[in-house]
């Protein structure tokens, strides 16, 4: 799929523009417009772009990778912001494609935490054996990956289709992603045990990143809000609305 | 990790059989009280089972040369959904669609594919799980029951317990131990197809905490068995128990278990006209819950569909699913209870408690939530 083919560039862009040190001084205000201009040649940020405009006129679900990468690089929130903007969704569209963006970011960071906890139960020794073989911490991790995976597929679900989600959606992939970063950064945490609080460490970098963005732009019972009050206005049973309003099954 | 778990969506052709499956549904349900929908899984009803097979709303996985509806697991999942959704009463042919039909396609002989498949694909055949005992729960592989080859076939002795719908099914497919010791443990255990008529096999019915009987102990006593009474292969039953147990553990039903009450509630929540922003944020929590769980156990059938055996995916759905469906009646009670001015219907009130009482086997029945827990972290490298 095309999806495919770019994200291995992108990625490969993102791991060279951004290694955990330069991500340091971009959270301590370093200027980046030298790996923006670099973005930006590589024409990654006129994806979504119409292609009267120049751009490659991508749907939006074909963005939805290369948010998600941007979130496990933890890469610059301006650079998907561009991408939106370059867009030219209009205004309403706009405010949920940033929705659904922010929440695709989440499940990169999200992806990328349970990658580096998982790898490290399995190196980190106690009482003579890795953590990752004590039940206790497996079970944790499970839960973990349980809820990386819901919020992957809840981002895909709302990002499907040609153009920017409604309202509806956009709150649907904020809400479970942000419903998800307490217990996905505190297992992350836990894990890691002290190792994780030391600056130098990466861990940091991203449970940071997904406190943030759980914020942004509203947390989850913001969106709660806005998806019960829609499912309360009707009479749809609940398996019926979300047939209709968010799977997008019924014409 | 999990990535080839990805978004998928019903093919447009599979969605035929829903209005169908919602229209037999609302006429088994119509007379229905809220709580006994809410039983939906261990409602018996053996004539709706006959009356959706004669639909063609059974074995949709099954090839047509058995009976089968040929149309793979997405056009099950659809109908499973609305029949769920409505509350209806799946228990009579529950087990044998989603799970003993699947077995013995994949390991049963061409005879006893063409005796078990059509007759289950009529709802005329009714099949329980004989996995548990009362010294096997989660240990599977350290069951006692023994079947030894006789002259003419198999003598079964032992004891199953926690069988549901024993006492209505006509066949159990039970694990057995056909070789050597519970020190064994995965190897010469074996499937056997068990007659429930036959001398020997006594069922006695297991009351639950709502006063229901759905699940039994069956005693086998010096049981004589055929030798077609096996499926699959001898020494095999651990390989062919995980494969069921992928069937039994990937579908809709592992979200859908409190439905019927969410709706019960939505329902009361319209009717007394609240919408407050708390209540709002209450109820949108759910139905995001509910639509990421929907998301995912469509991307498990997308699995199915392909051919696979989604163990791990389908443990991260079940054990999601299983949490959503237990957090429902606590905070559906805490809503109730915290609006004593409102009105509640009875019904409304005996479906909270049935929910409520029943909650805590939604994640030990089909593997306890530890043991999924397990499986899943061996998928992902950590054991
Ligand atoms: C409503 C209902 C219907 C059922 N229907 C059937 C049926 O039709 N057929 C059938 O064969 N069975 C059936 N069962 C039985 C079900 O499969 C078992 O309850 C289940 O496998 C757990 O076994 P157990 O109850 O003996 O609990 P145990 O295995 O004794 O477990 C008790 C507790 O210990 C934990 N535990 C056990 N081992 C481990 C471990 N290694 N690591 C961590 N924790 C562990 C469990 O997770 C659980 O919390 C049904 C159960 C219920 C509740």
């Amino acid at each position: 799929m095309e999806t495919n083919e770019l994200l291995e560039p992108f990625e490969r862009m993102l791991a060279k523009l951004f290694p955990p040190s330069r991500v340091r001084e971009i959270d301590s205000s370093a200027e980046w417009q030298d790996e923006l201009a670099e973005v930006e040649a590589s024409g990654f940020l006129d994806i979504l772009a119409p292609e009267a405009n120049g751009g490659a006129g991508l749907p939006f679900s074909a963005a939805i990778a290369l948010f998600a990468a941007l979130g496990r690089h933890a890469a610059p929130l301006g650079i998907g912001r561009a991408m939106l903007e370059r867009a030219g969704y209009g205004e309403a569209h706009s405010a949920n494609s940033e929705l659904v963006m922010l929440s695709a970011m989440m499940a990169g960071a999200g992806d990328r935490l349970l990658a580096m906890t998982t790898a490290y139960a399995n190196e980190r020794v106690q009482f003579g054996k890795p953590i990752g073989r004590q039940q206790a911490v497996q079970q944790n991790l499970a839960v973990m990956a349980e809820h990386c995976v819901a919020v992957r597929l809840t981002v895909e679900l709302a990002g499907d289709g040609s153009g920017p989600p409604d309202g509806l959606r956009a709150a649907l992939a904020k809400s479970v992603a942000s419903t998800a970063v307490p217990l996905i950064a505190n297992i992350a945490h836990s894990v890691h045990g002290a190792i994780g609080i030391s600056a130098e460490y990466d861990l940091q970098l991203f449970t940071r990143r997904l406190h943030a963005w759980r914020a942004e732009q509203g947390s989850e019972s913001r969106h709660h809000r806005s998806l019960g009050k829609s499912l309360l206005a009707g009479d749809a049973k609940s398996v019926d609305w979300l047939r209709a309003e968010i799977f997008d099954e019924i014409a | 990790m999990f990535d080839n778990l990805t978004l998928a969506r019903i093919p447009d052709g599979d969605d035929d059989l829903r209005q169908l499956a919602r229209k037999l549904a609302a006429e088994a349900v119509a007379e229905m009280p809220l709580d006994r929908r809410a039983r939906s899984w261990s409602g018996f009803d053996a004539d709706f089972s006959r009356k959706l097979g004669a639909a063609g709303l059974l074995g949709l996985t099954l090839p047509k040369q058995y009976g089968g509806g040929e149309r793979g697991p997405f056009a099950r999942f659809v109908v499973v959904e609305e029949l769920l959704a409505a509350g209806a009463p799946v228990a009579a042919h529950w087990i044998a669609d989603r799970q003993s039909a699947p077995l013995i396609l994949n390991y049963g002989t061409e005879a006893q594919r063409e005796f078990y498949l059509p007759r289950i694909c009529r709802g005329e055949a009714l099949f329980c799980i004989g996995m548990s005992e009362p010294g096997s729960g989660s240990d599977l592989a350290s069951v006692r029951t023994r079947a030894e080859r006789t002259a003419s076939g198999w003598r079964v002795n032992g004891q199953k317990i926690w069988t549901s719908n024993s006492l209505a099914s006509d066949y159990m497919i039970a694990l057995v131990r056909t070789s050597g010791t519970s020190e064994d443990r995965h190897k010469g255990l074996s499937q056997l197809i068990v007659d429930l008529k036959t001398p020997g096999v006594t069922i006695r019915p297991i009351e639950d905490l709502a006063g229901d009987a759905h699940f039994s102990e069956v005693f086998f006593e010096d049981v004589e068995l055929p030798l077609d009474a096996l499926i699959g292969e001898e020494g095999q039953g651990w390989q062919q128990v995980t494969a069921e147990l992928a069937f039994e553990r990937s579908g809709p039903e592992r979200i859908y278990s409190s439905v019927v009450l969410l709706d019960g509630w939505l329902a009361h929540l319209r009717a007394v006209g609240r919408s407050d922003d708390a209540t709002a944020a209450l109820v949108g929590s759910m139905i995001a819950r509910m639509a990421a769980l929907r998301a995912m156990s469509i991307a498990c059938t997308a699995r199915l569909a392909a051919g696979e055996s989604p163990v791990v995916e389908a443990s991260l759905v079940k054990d999601l699913g299983t949490a959503f469906e237990q957090d429902l009646p606590l905070a559906i009670a805490d809503d109730l209870a915290s609006h004593p001015e409102e009105p509640v219907s009875d019904e409304l009130r005996r479906t909270l408690e049935y929910i409520t009482l029943v909650a805590p086997s939604f994640s030990l029945r089909g593997g306890t939530r530890e043991i999924l827990r397990g499986i899943i972290a061996r998928g992902m490298g950590l054991r």
